[in-house]
């Protein structure tokens, strides 16, 4: 597990893996659209990456049959150069309908894979894109915001939203009142992986891994719930001790590196203001405690400030987000992110979870990441404004 | 805390008769009943009424409710989901079971964006000891006219008729949430299926959402009805555990739903303190005619 030895803004993690390079074109395309002074991506909103399975000499001809139609503008990423590997095709919104009626009647076997999630690669492009707002974290230390997404490897919407944000903050800054204010007073660091090696799991092997990928000393089975692993209550209410179990708290309290190194940096910098943690679903706008259902002495103020955060959030979309403690409104939960985060000095410690409320769950459609990602963005700002207002 | 004593209204498990045909009777009864004297007879187990209950308690005896309505209701076109609870009472007694009286929307599993439809419902469930699935009986506003219901089953039909077996399919949703048009159906029948399986499992500590359909054994058309054998992943709160469960069904549109199921539960005993584990393996054969 690496993570950036000198704390940047923007704290960007380094996965242990490598992304397709098919992806690669995506990225560049999209780089070269932000750099016109769209900040909102809305041109790219219903364009999907189609996976054909070629399976014999006549699908290959359909496929150029269809990749060579004028009037679709689809754009052939990955050739089926052996059969058996499947093309990857770029379908514009616009004929998306077409493309799948075509491959439907033809009886080609595809899949949407919508891979907007080249996060490293992602974030790489918006550090070169914005290098004047990213330092290496010397000079005078400012009050600061922890932006944590993705800390259960299943939970995607988390981090997809986490990596639009990334780009959102820094184009918006200079061009939004709020976050440009936000930015003048405090130093937001975000991080949009927070367990790579549980998302890589997701990706390569079981799409509903939870955990970390850590090996337990007497147990064949791997890892533990990164969102019970921090030093607040630890052990307690709402976890597990069996390695086996999708809430084992681990062997002590940040165990876990990806929780200790987290942990550390935050309390080395000494003085952060605010922490929030995204993860999907059940659509909830939190606050501490989670060990609980007692109220936190500051449960008036989180709670007007998360309800604010919940009436931004509905009005881009209608979409709801109930509002409440994690240990009244989910389960007791002991060990987790934010109770940490309270107990140690960050008052405003929030969690949220995404959409949807069990329809897609986990595997939330990718159609609804950016305005998932849009609709998250007004109840963080909510809360960073007050952030910024109180300290 | 107020201590009330009453007889149990709640039906008997065991009872086949399709909850959605009794009327809301026992809200009533219920209501006649609060202030009577105590029997203090040896079946009486002494419920005490929350004075605050748990909204999310509420919630989660709301859901199971519904998973019982929508079993029974065996109408895939008309699938329901919780949408708030209005009103609920809790009660828990001795033997730590649970029983509760609600009132709750509901919105439609399939709904169209921006179709915003709501039903109500009104619903007793209770959680016992002895057998894993609670007791439900439940009635519901009809959103849609039996006629209209029935018709929009017999199209969903004719198209799950239409469709090859769609065994290659692996996973549905695949990864990134996408469930292609025509397996649609599919999706809405397993969710019947799991409806059934999910009621089941429901405690006033568990609760269920269908994840994923992981794998297709059979779906058989040919014969009058759908045959559908299937895995689907649950997702369990508060566990946070993804239980495979296999689930073998028999559809047709206005007959009740035959179904059996087998969820693999984890073998390493649950040390979690909070939730109530469900019993074990249980291979259960419902037939309904």
């Amino acid at each position: 597990m690496s993570l950036p030895q000198t704390p940047y803004k923007y704290s960007l993690t380094q996965p242990l893996y490598d992304w397709h390079p098919w992806n690669m074109k995506w990225i560049l395309f999209f780089g070269a659209l932000i750099g016109s002074g769209i900040c909102d991506r809305e041109t790219f909103s219903g364009h999907q990456v189609f996976r054909i399975n070629i399976r014999n000499e006549d699908e290959i001809s359909k496929l150029n049959r269809l990749v060579n139609s004028d009037n679709l503008k689809l754009d052939l990423w990955k050739s089926p150069s052996t059969l058996g590997h499947p093309a990857d095709v770029l379908v514009p919104s616009f004929s998306l309908q077409e493309v799948k009626s075509f491959l439907e009647d033809h009886g080609l076997e595809y899949s949407v894979a919508i891979e907007d999630l080249q996060i490293h690669k992602e974030m790489d492009s918006i550090v070169k894109s914005y290098p004047h707002l990213f330092s290496t974290g010397k000079g005078r230390q400012r009050p600061a915001i922890w932006l944590n997404a993705g800390i259960h490897a299943r939970e995607w919407i988390s981090s997809a939203t986490a990596i639009w944000t990334a780009r959102k903050i820094a184009c918006d800054y200079g061009r939004d009142l709020v976050i440009t204010s936000i930015l003048e007073k405090m130093d937001i660091f975000l991080l949009p992986v927070a367990n790579p090696d549980g998302y890589v799991y997701t990706h390569t092997h079981n799409r509903l891994w939870r955990k970390t990928r850590s090996v337990n000393p007497r147990s064949t089975c791997i890892g533990a719930d990164p969102n019970r692993n921090w030093d607040s209550h630890f052990g307690g209410v709402g976890t597990s001790n069996d390695p086996c179990s999708d809430t084992y708290h681990g062997l002590h309290a940040h165990s876990e590196v990806e929780v200790k190194s987290v942990a550390d940096f935050i309390t080395n910098h000494g003085d952060f203001k605010c922490l929030i943690d995204l993860h999907s679903y059940s659509q909830l706008v939190m606050y501490p405690y989670g060990y609980t259902t007692s109220r936190v002495p500051d449960a008036d103020e989180l709670d007007m400030v998360a309800r604010n955060a919940s009436k931004a959030m509905a009005s881009l979309s209608g979409t709801q987000y109930q509002v409440g403690s994690v240990g009244s409104t989910v389960y007791t939960a002991s060990g987790n992110t934010i109770d940490w985060a309270y107990d140690n000095g960050i008052k405003y410690a929030f969690s949220f979870e995404l959409r949807d409320t069990g329809f897609y769950a986990f595997a939330l459609p990718a159609d609804q990441i950016i305005p998932t990602a849009q609709e998250t963005w007004l109840g963080l700002k909510t809360i960073m404004e007050h952030v910024r207002n109180n300290i | 805390m107020q201590l009330r004593r009453q007889p149990l209204s709640a039906p008997r498990p065991g009872d086949t008769r399709p909850a959605a045909q009794r009327l809301a009777v026992p809200l009533l009864l219920l209501l006649a009943l609060q202030g009577a004297a105590a029997s203090g007879g040896p079946e009486d187990s002494g419920w005490l009424q929350d004075a605050e209950p748990s909204s999310r308690l509420l919630s989660q005896a709301a859901r199971a409710a519904l998973h019982f309505f929508n079993f029974r209701a065996a109408s895939p076109s008309a699938l329901q989901v919780l949408a708030n609870v209005l009103d609920g009472r809790s009660w828990v007694n001795q033997k730590k079971e649970y029983k509760f009286d609600l009132v709750f929307t509901t919105e439609f599993y399939s709904a169209e964006e921006g179709e915003k439809r709501l039903g109500k419902c009104s619903a007793q469930v209770f959680f016992r000891n002895e057998k894993p699935r609670p007791a439900v009986n439940v009635t519901c506003t009809q959103l849609v006219k039996k006629e209209r219901r029935q018709e929009e089953d017999y199209q969903l039909y004719k198209l799950m008729k239409q469709l090859k077996s769609p065994l290659n399919a692996v996973s549905i949703p695949d990864s990134h949430g996408y469930i292609a048009p025509s397996l649609r159906p599919i999706w809405d029948l397993a969710f019947l299926g799991s409806s059934y399986v999910m009621w089941q499992k429901s405690t006033p500590f568990l609760h269920y959402y269908m994840s994923q359909i992981s794998s297709v054994k059979q779906w058989k058309t040919n014969d009058d009805a759908i045959d559908f054998d299937y895995t689907v992943l649950l997702h369990e709160f508060s566990t946070q555990e993804i239980i495979p469960c296999r689930i073998h069904l028999v559809w047709y549109p206005s007959k009740p739903l035959k179904v059996k199921y087998h969820c693999q539960e984890r073998q390493t005993p649950e040390e979690a303190s909070g939730t109530e584990e469900g019993s074990a393996v249980a291979l259960t054969e419902l037939s309904n005619f």
